[in-house]
């Protein structure tokens, strides 16, 4: 197809950049912001802005919750094609009872897996969720949407596109071409190591872009390498469901060896059994860790077969202090409270997988870590931005003297995509703190309310870059990249304005209590606001300074 | 792509049957696999682009994808 690899990987690097670079945009920029998810539901959801809590008292707290909770009707409604007959409406046998906090969760997610009744394939459940106060027991209305960990979080690796699948493969793909377009930049930039340190904002624009792009690339290779990387092999199981398909027998044989080797009951016996007291089985859990060296405190607590003679409860530490997510699993019989098994230490593979994926998904408590993951992921987003306007730059005065619309669509597509994007979050940050807390009938739910909000938000600022692009097909800048980072800059500011209006939690009220969660938020989006300013200024100096290139002019060409 | 994706596949159903069969735990089996695989994906990917001839990159990718997706059921076959 090509003369030489370098071509080859130029092309690829190019045009798939390019397609796949808005759907990167997105993952890197609510990746980035996902970092700091629950800090973010704790502004959009002022009841639950208190301090993070250990895992409450499960006999206490969690039980009598466990037992009232039924799923959704959206999601029972889901297992339509799923039964044969009519959808049962009320469920009454749960396979499970989990509860999984961290460090950083001042409230508490429930969840309670229900076998279905006449469902056409044995193992299918659906779920219930809760959250809960753990210091009492009361749960949160359902219809509070945790704009970080329910909302911006998937938005990251699924683009909440559900039906099928399709947003994950879609996020998938765009990780693998990532990959590809980290490999073949590198293939394709002879001067690796000097472009570290090379960027010349003084030159003309065109080199600074590829500058800047080159800069943010190479400055965290490492880094976008290895999230893409690891971001795949987190949901292997949904790219590549081979055990689930075509080794699914060979999946089956090795659950049965693996129940009988473990002692943990693969079925239910069928016959109804009590509860012990799992409060004794956290202390003996707690005990057993500290004699390891390892005491800690509970992060993920499950019940399966619960109520069935079978039944056992799974306690695993949380892992604050370790990369892997949670680990030295206890397991108890549900019905006398005795020890069934205590998890061997990880093999290898086992360790390296759990690095993996526990690097990516950062669960420890490391705050410097933390906001070095936001950079590298904010870092992520200027490399592909620049890489878009590098590729309009370089495209946009020779379109403009064939009459071609080519590098005016892929500018507005990119306003859309940096400052559209970006007008978009803020819109549903406002919009939480102005709807109303119910919304009367006839309405949307409020969560579902919030969501609108957020894609219509975008759909504007789509709308504004294109009618603002004409310039473009004319060699010239587009203005609605000023205009949406003037947008932005206010936008932000209202944000913090509505929280202290709405809540009474004002910057000098958060800081001088030491509350960060809120704090954090309100700071992030002023200087958010300060950057977009002062690109607005910049982009106002950039306008009056460029001279008009007329269509039917033989200057020079610039390539 | 497609034909990346399917030589991954056998690479991976391969590679899985195998090491389970030569007496590896399965989930370890599983996720050695799954990350070598996204690692064969992304080479093979990349060749596609830039090998000289086309025919020869499907004869491998589908051929290669095909035939080893196809051991990995006879080696399941032998222990199920």
């Amino acid at each position: 197809m090509f003369q030489n690899l370098r071509l080859s990987m130029a092309w690829l690097h190019t045009w798939f950049g390019l397609v796949l670079g808005f759907v990167l945009m997105i993952v890197f920029f609510f990746g980035a912001l996902s970092v700091f998810d629950r800090e973010i539901d704790r502004w959009a959801i002022p009841s639950s802005r208190f301090e993070a809590q250990p895992m409450p008292s499960f006999d206490q707290v969690l039980k009598p919750v466990f037992e009232t909770m039924q799923p959704s009707a959206e999601r029972i409604d889901q297992l339509r094609n799923k039964v044969n007959g009519p959808v049962p409406t009320h469920f009454t046998t749960p396979s499970v009872w989990g509860a999984y906090t961290t460090h950083r969760d001042p409230v508490l997610g429930l969840f309670v897996g229900y076998e279905v009744p006449n469902a056409k394939e044995h193992d299918t459940r659906v779920f219930a969720l809760r959250t809960i106060d753990p210091r009492s027991g009361a749960s949160l209305p359902d219809d509070r949407l945790k704009i970080g960990s329910s909302f911006f979080y998937p938005m990251h690796y699924s683009l909440t596109f559900y039906w099928k699948n399709v947003g994950y493969w879609i996020v998938g793909l765009a990780a693998l071409i990532m990959l590809a377009a980290l490999v073949s930049g590198v293939i394709m930039h002879r001067k690796l190591f000097r472009e570290l340190f090379t960027f010349r904002p003084n030159k003309n624009k065109q080199r600074s872009l590829l500058d800047l792009h080159n800069l943010t690339g190479v400055v965290a290779l490492p880094f976008h390498f290895f999230f893409a990387f690891t971001g795949l092999v987190i949901f292997a199981g949904i790219y590549f469901p081979i055990t689930h398909t075509q080794l699914e027998p060979l999946h089956e044989l090795h659950e049965r060896l693996d129940a009988e080797e473990t002692g943990l009951p693969h079925d239910r016996a069928g016959v109804a059994a009590p509860m012990a007291s799992v409060d004794a089985m956290v202390v003996e859990a707690q005990r057993r860790w500290a004699e390891k060296g390892m005491a800690g405190e509970v992060g993920f607590l499950a019940m399966r077969h619960v109520g069935d003679a079978n039944g056992y409860v799974s306690i695993y530490r949380a892992g604050t202090d370790r990369i892997a997510l949670t680990g030295e699993g206890i397991h108890f019989k549900a019905f006398t409270g005795e020890l069934l098994r205590e998890d061997p230490p990880s093999s290898a593979v086992d360790s390296v997988n759990e690095f993996l994926t526990g690097l990516h998904l950062q669960h420890f408590r490391h705050w410097l870590l933390r906001w070095l993951y936001v950079l590298g992921g904010l870092m992520g987003c200027v490399c592909i931005a620049t890489g878009f306007l590098f590729f309009v730059e370089k495209r946009k005065r020779q379109h403009a003297k064939q009459g071609s619309q080519g590098a005016r669509v892929v500018d507005a597509l990119a306003v859309t995509t940096v400052t559209g994007m970006v007008v978009a979050t803020l819109g549903i940050l406002i919009a939480n703190r102005l709807l109303p807390d119910s919304m009367g009938a006839g309405w949307p739910e409020r969560q579902a309310m919030e969501r609108y909000i957020f894609w219509g938000a975008w759909a504007l600022a789509m709308v504004h870059a294109f009618l603002r692009s004409a310039p473009v097909a004319q060699g010239r800048l587009n203005p609605a990249w000023r205009e949406q980072c003037l947008a932005v800059a206010g936008l932000a500011v209202v944000a913090v304005l509505l929280n202290w209006a709405t809540t009474g939690d004002h910057l000098l009220r958060t800081l001088s209590a030491g509350y960060w969660p809120v704090a954090g938020v309100d700071l992030f989006m002023l200087a958010g606001a300060m950057v977009a300013l002062f690109a607005a200024r910049k982009l106002k100096q950039r306008a009056q300074r460029a001279p008009v290139l007329r269509p039917e002019s033989s200057g020079p060409a610039h390539a | 792509m497609l034909g990346g994706y399917v030589f991954t596949w056998g690479g991976i159903a391969l590679g899985v049957a195998g090491l389970f069969a030569a007496g590896m735990e399965f989930h370890d089996a599983e996720h050695l696999c799954n990350i070598l695989g996204f690692l064969v994906f992304l080479v093979v990917f990349l060749w596609a682009f830039a090998a000289r001839s086309m025919p020869r990159v499907w004869l491998v990718l589908l051929g290669g994808g095909g035939l080893m997706t196809a051991s990995a059921s006879l080696i399941q076959h032998m222990l199920v």
